[in-house]
Order: structure tokens, then sequence, then C-alpha cells
């Protein structure tokens, strides 16, 4: 680490962190969401409904890419997470800030249930895909999908209050 | 003429049983990973809101200090705020390692009624302290104090767990198998979010 910050500044270096935290955020997003409404169309188009006109990228083609993502950016958000304990949420406490902390908190344990349904994840897109667990594998990956959309929202809310450009 | 004939079914014969018995390893092998991530994935989630409510973390870091302490550590004076989130995380997946690695030794019938066990006990125990808190400040006439305690609770939970263990049909077990991985995480989200009500009521 000292011979990082003998070439840049050290707070320079959590704010570019935190910055790829957000670009593998996006992509990730991306990615959990494209396969949620793939899996979920899919299962609609079965039972006759509407959105005939709408036909999604195969969400098998999204797994590996959500696998490759998923937990790099789990272990990039526990990295920044030792900055965040004490140069985030002391002043948000200071600051009263319940809301924010209790939303980031409650990001902590919403990441820690994905990561331990991922190896379940993972097997259930593995090819072939088995008949025998779609209908699980659906709503894990919606499961998935909702932990990643919670995490960036409250990730970007905690940001405002201090991180890039606060 | 015939004896080349007889061999060559012989050898036939002998390539299809081989490739029979690697389908069967590789179904085998298949189940046994299928059954480790599924087991995983419940133990871990449950064992991670056990181990956030007890607070039993595997090692406390504290990142002013740049410490590391094993298992749960409250700050000494000048130390900053501890972290015990990692130590929760990597509890909760040794032991969830364990017990995936366990599952794929056991038969599945075992398996489907220690899950339903488990899963129970986790909702029971809590629900058994809380009954107990509600007494003890409520109804009780008497100083009830010492009935507050997480070992007081685990008896009534265990016996009342193993009593619906026992009940619930194997058919039943087997079908809502799966379904413990969505439930168990889901609860135990409602469960770790009302632990935190407190932020959202100030």
């Amino acid at each position: 680490m000292d011979i990082i910050f003998s070439v840049i500044r050290e707070d320079t270096f959590w704010r570019i962190l935190l910055f790829c935290h957000f670009l593998v955020a996006v992509a990730l997003l991306a990615a959990v969401t494209l396969q949620a409404a793939s899996v979920l169309t899919s299962a609609r188009q079965v039972a006759g409904n509407f959105i005939d006109r709408f036909s999604p990228v195969p969400a098998a083609s999204y797994a590996a890419v959500i696998v490759l993502l998923y937990m790099p950016q789990a272990l990039l958000g526990a990295w920044i997470y030792l900055k965040y304990r004490l140069y985030v949420r002391i002043p948000m406490e200071q600051l009263r800030h319940w809301w924010t902390l209790g939303a980031f908190e409650f990001k902590e344990h919403i990441i820690a249930m994905g990561i331990g349904l991922f190896p379940a994840y993972w097997y259930l897109w593995r090819q072939p895909l088995s008949d025998e667990d779609a209908n699980l594998r659906r709503w894990l990956t919606v499961f998935l999908a909702v932990t990643v959309w919670y995490a960036f929202g409250a990730g970007h809310v905690a940001n405002d209050f201090r991180g890039i450009g606060s | 003429m015939t004896q080349t004939v007889d061999v060559d079914e012989r050898s036939s014969q002998l390539d299809s049983s081989v490739a029979m018995d690697a389908s069967t390893s590789v179904t085998h092998r298949s189940a046994k990973v299928r059954t480790f991530a599924f087991t995983f994935g419940i133990a871990f989630t449950l064992l991670y809101t056990v181990f956030e409510r007890l607070n039993w973390p595997l090692f406390t870091y504290q990142p002013a200090a740049g410490r590391l302490y094993f298992w749960l550590h409250r700050p000494l004076s000048g130390e900053g705020p501890p972290m015990y989130w990692y130590g929760w995380i990597v509890n909760a997946a040794i032991a969830a390692f364990v017990v995936g690695w366990i599952a794929t030794t056991i038969s599945g019938q075992w398996l489907r009624r220690a899950t339903v066990f488990c899963c129970t006990l986790g909702a029971l125990w809590p629900a058994a302290l809380a009954a107990l808190r509600i007494y003890i400040t409520d109804w009780a006439t008497f100083d009830a104090d010492f009935l507050d305690s997480v070992w007081v609770a685990a008896p009534p939970a265990f016996v009342a767990a193993a009593a619906i263990t026992y009940f619930v049909p194997s058919r039943l077990a087997e079908r809502v198998w799966t379904s413990w991985l969505l439930i168990v995480p889901i609860g135990g989200l409602v469960v770790l979010g009302y632990s935190l009500l407190q932020y959202f009521v100030r």
C-alpha cells in the first residue's frame, strides 16, 4: 500500500477504488436486470400473456457475466467498507443521518445473503439447464437482482453523503 | 471369424458398460454438487442471521488500530469502532461449508429431515426467547430475569422443532427442500431488517 500511496494521494486512491466499485456495480446491475427480465418474461410468454414482440437474449448468457462480476464486486465493496466504517459512518452518526445508516446496515445483510446463495445460483445456471429447478432458478435470479438493486441504491445514498462528488 | 465377432461384441459391451459407468459417475457427482450448493445456501443464510443476532463473529477487526482479534472483541478506549461483519460472514461460510459437506455424505431423506429441523429451530428459538421476555416483563410475579437467556429458550425450541420434524410427512419435506433456499434468506432479512428498526423510528 505504501508504494501506491507514494505515487498517488491516499484519498485519491480510495476515490478511484470507489469509482471502480461504481463502474462494476453498473455493469452488474445491467446484467442482473436483463437476466431477471428475461426469466420473468419467458415465464409470461409460456403462460400465453403479452410482450410477444419482446425477444430477450437467453437468460443463461448473463450467468457467466454475473458470476464473474458479483464476487469481485462484493470483495471490492468489503475493502472500501473499511474506509466507510471510519470516515463515513462516524460523521453519519454525528449528523444523525439514521435512515442512511440503517439503509446501509441492511445493505451489508442483503449482500451477505447474496454471497451465501451464490453457489446455488452458479449451479442452477450450469449447462444443461435442468427443467426440474426452473422455478427456483427464476426466483433466485430475481432475488439476486433485488440484492444488487438494493445495494446499488443504498451505496449511492451513502456516496451522496460522503463520497465522489459529495 | 466367429472369434473376431465375439471379441468385437465383447469389446462393444465393455465400451457401453464403461460409458454407462462414466455417465452414472457424472450424474452422481452432479447430484452431490447440487446437494452441496443448495445446503450451503440454506445453511449460510440461516447461520449468518443467527451469528449476527447473537453477535458471534469469527474475528473482530479494528480498522483504526489495524488490529485483528479472534472472536468477539469489545473495543478498548482509543481503538475506534470495531467491525464484526467480516467475522460473521467468514464464520457463516466456514460453518455452512462443513454443513454442506456433511449433507453430501448422508442420505437425501435424512438431509431433508435435518433441513426441516434446523430451519424450524431457527424460527422457534428466537420466538421462544421473545415469548420468555414477554412473560418476564408482563406476566411474571417473581424475579424471573434468570429466564432471559438464549440457553433457557433452547430446550423448548429443540423439543418443538423435533416434534414438528417428526410429524412433517416425508413427501412434504422433499417437496419443500429447494424452497428453503428462498424462504430462509427472505426470513433472515425480515429478522435482520426488524433489528434495524431503531434507525428508522428515531
